[in-house]
């Protein structure tokens, strides 16, 4: 099926491949996408979004005397073709004219084959009528009460049709289904508002089909949700000061995405997004030798993961997914990288490169990256904190553009008092430098509360791509935190 | 695609409406952006897109799909599309019905062909130059030279249909050296004005001026924000502008228009027609913006709109639409703070201890509601003492209150736009009292 989705394709693919060739490229690929997405969007009773929405085109890499050239286009015309075959030649041969230096070099492998997402239910066989059902009752139950201003509901779903050539020989052909969906509470009261999503902070994100929506069980946790918000209103401000932390698994979940995944892709080591979203505090001399965190702290890539969100077998640079460590027992051992990148450090590449469309530039993404579960159950998180904080679902995030110095904020939080989870307190947020905090985990929950978090709106590079990640995660806790920051005066 | 042939395509798509109404958008745009870095490119790319959104209203019940495939099966396809999602949506009991509107003017200077035609060789010549004078400093350069047009048309049943066509580009430094970095950027719908040498110079002067920098105490500090810094703070105030954010409560507005909510010398508006902007001058259901005041001399006096919030709060249509049906609400798009009638050097000059700051970075909100946010100093951060730049400084975090901010702050006179991936802003500099840091960095 999939292999014969591809015959269109293959003449298309040699004739752009051959212009490139023949402008002087010494190797080039075309990565052909058809994406079709579908957003249901609920907010207050009525159907605020549904859009369904396909987009179809091309992204064409040309590699000349150490510079590449990326040229994108809509038109699948011959002409089309070959003028944007043609322009990515002439952007790297004007890259190349100004390098003082060389980043590339051109790629040798190979490879033919196919994939295609697991899915228990394609999404495409629920009536759509049942999809805005669905919304509608999730959406009204979360209006529990009438401090409730603003509830949202919603799914994504996102099919993409990916198409790898290159003048190496190689043909890919892979189909992707990822499926998202959540729902949100704004309460309001005199001089508060107050945001609950479920589930974490901004939905249930992970490949496959119509289970994960299942999964995410949005009506039957929605009047959960509106109670907490409106209780939010009246519930006594998080305590400040230096507490003992335990954090919720998609919290967690957003630790590993800013103070590890960004920080370890290996294009922001070497100071290729210096002047947008910065470097990182990491280096390579550091391998095997930087203790990163605790030694209950693993963090490893896999891009082949059940339900990952940046699940695939081949990155679009048409490298072959792998399974590889970013962290081990605490120690920093690996970077996220494309080829260009893990040859300047005498490595091969992981296949963590992803471009957020058929019209973006292939670069380095944190793909998925997770924190391996550890061995205690999530109760027992508690035990053993005189006082300290619960946390759950991420509202604010910064980190400085070193990945060092960070400042997180949550929705909900429980005061901890002599191991047991107590009174509901509002606005928890925490601080630190990324280091010194991971190595203050002292626990992490087990494999029983551990979730494929997945972030569909992971920004980078220039101009902005929007990328699509897991950071897999457990419950996990943290000693002597810098909590209440932002209101402690 | 030129401006006559959207329009010949969204008339096609109206004509094969059939029964209930339609809204057709059509955009066309090419983006093209080379970025370097170690004072060499590393990125170069250009990008070329054309889509038609289409929006059908039938007996009430709204939907929408997009295309970008113009084949004649595919433009059929995605007007049947619309209408079959139409049908499964709920009745809305009052339907919001489409309006006819006519073409507003363009502002002067939107669309400059030599920014729609710039080259590969074009930009890279300004990454030359602007690698040339950051290199003859000593450091190395990051950044980007970005170029782009764009088309878009909207054209509905009722007799809508309105154009515009705009060029934009810019340029962004970073100048590098080995404990201090430098910043410098510039957007202009005429890439004739990316002077690279000059911008290079000055990322590189912040750089090498900032060298060994010294480490401060956090605490309340005066700081005096360029506009790269001061646009990306007040950014994270535009969406309390929305009507929809007013409604729901989540905006500082929620106490009422006509309310004293900053100092008497502040006054902010949305203009896409400020020479630094010549934006679009109808929203994304073709109607068409208003210039508006939102705080005049502290006052809030407007929120924005669009044909929905319109009706629901019994306001006049602002022309801040998003493409509708919209579960976001309208939002600004261009806002201008207006400035005072200060050099940056006197306020400089004016301040016995205080810091100069460059550029902020990953601001977020931590209390929509109290407006206080959260970010990190970077790129150029000085000390100022008895009203002189004395060296640079270790970068700094803040948590701050944006509106006790603006109760306490001093423009200087000369604007400049900034620019971030969800913003744009005109803005002077800003010198504000008591601006609160709450933890330092080692670099």
């Amino acid at each position: 099926m999939l292999s014969s989705d591809m015959l269109g394709f293959d003449a298309v693919a040699a004739r752009a491949l051959d212009t490139a060739v023949a402008a002087g490229a010494t190797y080039a690929d075309i990565r052909f996408e058809d994406a079709r997405s579908e957003r249901i969007e609920v907010r207050n009773g009525v159907l605020a979004t549904l859009s369904d929405a396909t987009s179809v085109g091309y992204g064409i890499r040309a590699f000349y005397d150490g510079a590449w050239g990326f040229a994108a286009n809509s038109d699948l015309s011959d002409a089309g073709l070959d003028a944007t075959a043609a322009q990515a030649v002439a952007i790297a041969k004007a890259g190349a004219a100004v390098a003082a230096r060389r980043f590339a070099e051109a790629p040798t492998d190979r490879y033919v084959d196919e994939f295609a997402t697991p899915v228990v239910r394609d999404p495409a066989s629920v009536p759509l009528g049942e999809r805005v059902a669905l919304l509608l009752e999730a959406e009204r139950a979360l209006r529990a009460t009438p401090q409730v201003r603003a509830g949202r509901a919603w799914i994504d779903l996102w099919r993409t049709d990916k198409r790898f050539y290159s003048t190496t020989g190689s043909r890919i052909m892979q189909r992707l289904y990822q499926t998202g969906s959540g729902i949100s509470a704004l309460a309001v009261g005199a001089d508060d508002a107050q945001d609950r999503t479920y589930p974490g902070d901004v939905g249930l994100y992970q490949t496959g089909g119509w289970e994960i929506v299942e999964a995410a069980a949005l009506t039957e946790n929605a009047q959960r949700i509106g109670e907490e918000a409106t209780a939010l209103l009246t519930a006594p401000q998080c305590p400040a000061g230096e507490l003992d932390v335990v954090l919720g698994s998609s919290q967690v979940s957003l630790q590993i995405h800013e103070s590890c995944g960004h920080a370890a892709e290996l294009d922001r080591v070497m100071g290729w997004e210096a002047n947008f979203s910065g470097t990182s505090f990491l280096d390579p001399a550091q391998l095997g030798t930087l203790r990163y965190g605790s030694e209950r702290v693993s963090i490893e890539i896999d891009n082949l993961m059940p339900r990952g969100l940046a699940s695939v077998a081949y990155d679009d640079e048409g490298a072959r997914s792998v399974r590889s460590d970013i962290v081990r027992d605490g120690l920093l051992v690996g970077f996220e990288m494309s080829r260009d990148t893990a040859r300047t450090i005498g490595r091969e590449t992981n296949a963590c490169v992803r471009a957020s469309s058929w019209r973006s530039v292939p670069m380095v993404r944190m793909c998925n990256l997770s924190l391996a579960p550890g061995d205690v159950p999530f109760e027992a998180l508690f035990d053993g904190i005189a006082h300290g904080i619960y946390m759950e679902s991420n509202r604010s995030w910064s980190i400085d553009d070193h990945r060092l110095n960070f400042q997180f904020g949550c929705q909900i939080g429980w005061e901890i008092v002599n191991g047991k989870r107590t009174r509901l307190v509002k606005n928890p947020t925490y601080a630190g430098v990324t280091p010194q905090f991971w190595n203050a985990c002292d626990a992490i929950a087990d494999a029983n509360s551990w979730v494929a978090w997945g972030t569909p709106n992971c920004g980078k590079g220039e101009p902005m791509q929007t990328g699509r990640t897991t950071q897999g995660a457990a419950p996990a806790r943290f000693r002597k935190v810098r909590v209440g920051v932002g209101y402690d005066g | 695609m030129d401006r006559f042939e959207r329009e010949a395509l969204a008339t096609r798509l109206l004509n094969a409406a059939g029964e209930g109404q339609l809204e057709a958008l059509v955009h066309d745009e090419a983006v093209a952006l080379t970025r370097f870095t170690q004072n060499a490119i590393h990125q170069n790319l250009a990008e070329r897109d054309t889509s038609v959104r289409v929006r059908a209203i039938v007996d009430g019940r709204t939907g929408v799909a997009v295309t970008n495939d113009l084949s004649d099966a595919s433009l059929r396809a995605v007007v049947e599309r619309a209408r079959a999602v139409a049908a499964f949506a709920p009745r809305e009991d009052e339907p919001q019905g489409l309006v006819a509107n006519s073409q507003p003017a363009a502002p002067p200077g939107a669309f400059v062909a030599a920014t729609a035609d710039a080259s590969p060789a074009d930009r890279a010549r300004i990454v030359a130059e602007t690698i040339g004078a950051v290199a003859r400093a000593g450091l190395w350069a990051a950044g980007y030279v970005t170029t782009s047009r764009s088309g878009l048309t909207i054209a509905n049943s009722r007799g809508t249909l309105v154009s515009f066509d705009g060029t934009d580009s810019g340029l962004n430094v970073k100048a590098n050296g080995p404990d201090a970095t430098g910043f410098a950027e510039r957007y202009s719908s005429d890439v004739a004005a990316l002077d690279g040498n000059a911008l290079g110079t000055l990322a590189a002067q912040k750089a090498v001026s900032g060298a060994q920098p010294a480490a401060v105490e956090p605490g309340p500090w005066t700081v005096i924000l360029e506009p790269a810094a001061f646009g990306e703070l007040l950014s994270h105030l535009t969406e309390h502008f929305s009507a929809q954010a007013f409604d729901e409560g989540s905006s500082f507005l929620c106490d009422g228009l006509d309310r004293a909510y900053m100092g008497p010398n502040v006054t902010l508006a949305d203009d896409f027609a400020h020479p630094l902007f010549a934006g679009r001058p109808f929203d994304f259901e073709g109607y068409p913006t208003r210039q508006l005041p939102l705080i005049a001399s502290g006052v809030a006096r407007h929120v924005v709109t669009d044909a929905t919030w319109a009706t629901e709060l019994g306001l006049p249509n602002t022309g801040h639409g998003r493409p509708a049906p919209s579960a976001s609400g309208p939002e600004p798009e261009h806002l201008v703070v207006s400035g005072g009638e200060k050099t940056v050097d006197q306020l400089i000059a004016e301040t016995e201890h205080g810091l100069l700051i460059t550029r902020f970075w990953y601001i977020r909100s931590v209390d929509q509601r109290k407006t206080i946010v959260t970010g990190m100093t970077r790129d150029g951060t000085f000390e100022i003492r008895d009203g002189r730049l004395v060296g640079g400084v270790r970068n700094l975090r803040f948590n701050q209150s944006i509106l006790d901010a603006l109760n306490h702050v001093e423009f200087s006179s000369t604007q400049s736009r900034t620019a971030g991936y969800s913003y744009n802003i005109v803005s002077p500099a800003a010198k504000i009292q008591n601006f609160h840091f709450t933890s330092t960095t080692d670099f």
